[in-house]
């Protein structure tokens, strides 16, 4: 995928060749919104006002990384999500089972080809992260989302989020910190190598 | 555990700090056990966080036109069509116009002294001999309506001519400044005698139709294109 070629396309109106860009982009982009979010409807329709956004503001991407612009759109749909969802009354982040419970995790999201102890294992573990990712502050939740989990650099998370370098490295590292604070409460669900001794840090 | 080591060891793990500060750095972590035991749970929870599973979208997230509000791309002629539509409609107005006001301007073009130094009527046939000693400068209004006009011209009374020559005596300067023109004053009157029915009109309507025609060929064919564009972008 020649990808200067398909944004200077997209940039002169080509829809065609921005959709290629984004099914090259669209897991990352979702994955960020549902981890930021917690919840996947509201993740997939995060996700595609961003497209939306992105495309009708493509004229103003100046070159650099296309994928720290485009989370910088979709953290914006975040944004605007969760100040939404301040104004209106909340939705459970787990979904209703048919008879109206809460289910305990996100099964709705599991591998298929895991096996079921796998799979009630790895449910559990993203439970509890997603859980402890839901008690940070957004603008900390953002930045380990993209550094952490999309693998992104200091630079292209500074980009995305628009703050100082050195701001990143300070709410990187706290919110690294509330994490393995928040986990310590879920000690039992993680595996034996990521265990965490208590106390040491505080 | 104060904040600048917090950030100092979270940006050491990801191998961002100078090589410097990291020498610094593993120095104090060799000495320090809470430092290291720090540092252990931040890669803890790094690590535990790059174990989510990545999530396949639950659907693609691609855009439709109608999604982004946009049109179809259209052909790289149609703008030329597009003036050419708009030029061929903004013509026709202008002719018809023209040939609508003309005949009108002609037919107040002496009470307006076209060409008569302000009182082209003075001149009729029953006093041209007045008009040519008293006005002769306007001597050549009759020609200019004659030509364009001729119609009042004719049904002016002598009372009236000779009426308009007493209100226009400032006509004698014309005379001194064009006096050849004294001589040649009667026979406009005289060529006027003879009054077309209608006078012509400045763009003959076949100009018009073809006018007409341009415009209305040009926007069917804007509108076959944009048709046509509409038709290929949803067959996509």
């Amino acid at each position: 995928m020649d990808e200067q070629a398909l944004i200077h396309d997209a940039q002169g109106g080509n829809l065609d060749a921005f959709n290629t860009l984004i099914l090259h982009y669209q897991d990352g982009v979702y994955n960020t919104a549902l981890r930021i979010l917690g919840d996947g409807d509201l993740a997939a329709d995060a996700t595609q006002e961003a497209f939306i956004s992105a495309f009708k503001s493509i004229s103003s991407f100046r070159g650099g990384s296309f994928k720290a612009w485009l989370m910088r759109t979709v953290t914006n749909a975040c944004y605007d999500e969760l100040r939404r969802q301040k104004r209106r009354p909340t939705t459970p982040l787990e979904p209703d089972t048919d008879d109206g419970e809460e289910m305990d995790s996100p099964r709705w999201l599991a591998d298929p080809n895991m096996t079921p102890d796998q799979k009630a294992e790895a449910d559990e573990l993203e439970h509890a992260l997603q859980h402890c990712l839901n008690n940070l502050p957004v603008e900390f939740k953002s930045v380990v989302v993209m550094a952490d989990i999309q693998g992104m650099d200091y630079t292209e998370v500074a980009i995305a989020v628009r703050v100082p370098l050195g701001t990143i490295k300070s709410r990187l590292a706290r919110a690294r910190l509330r994490l393995r604070e928040c986990l310590q409460g879920f000690e039992e669900l993680l595996p034996a190598s990521f265990r965490l001794e208590e106390g040491t840090s505080t | 555990m104060n904040q600048r080591d917090l950030e100092l060891l979270s940006s050491y793990l990801d191998g961002q700090l100078k090589p410097s500060d990291s020498a610094r750095l593993e120095a104090r972590l060799s000495t320090d056990p809470g430092l290291r035991a720090v540092l252990d749970d931040l890669r803890s929870a790094r690590g535990l966080l790059r174990r989510l599973p990545l999530r396949k979208a639950p659907r693609n997230f691609t855009l439709t036109p109608k999604m982004v509000g946009k049109n179809p791309p259209l052909p790289r002629a149609y703008p030329a069509f597009r003036f050419v539509s708009a030029l061929a409609t903004l013509l026709l107005f202008f002719t018809l116009g023209l040939n609508f006001l003309a005949p009108q301007m002609a037919s107040q073009a002496p009470a307006f002294g076209m060409g008569g130094g302000g009182a082209p009527d003075v001149y009729s046939a029953q006093a041209p001999a007045a008009a040519a000693t008293e006005a002769p400068a306007a001597t050549e209004a009759p020609a200019a309506a004659a030509e364009m006009a001729p119609l009042p011209t004719t049904t002016l009374s002598a009372e009236d001519a000779a009426r308009n020559t007493v209100e226009t005596p400032v006509e004698k300067d014309g005379v001194t400044e064009e006096p050849g023109v004294l001589s040649q004053g009667q026979a406009p009157v005289q060529n006027a005698q003879p009054v077309p029915a209608e006078a012509p009109r400045p763009v003959p309507p076949v100009w018009q139709f073809v006018l007409a025609g341009v415009a209305l060929l040009s926007a069917l064919i804007m509108l076959w294109m944009r048709q046509m564009s509409i038709n290929r972008w949803r067959r996509k």
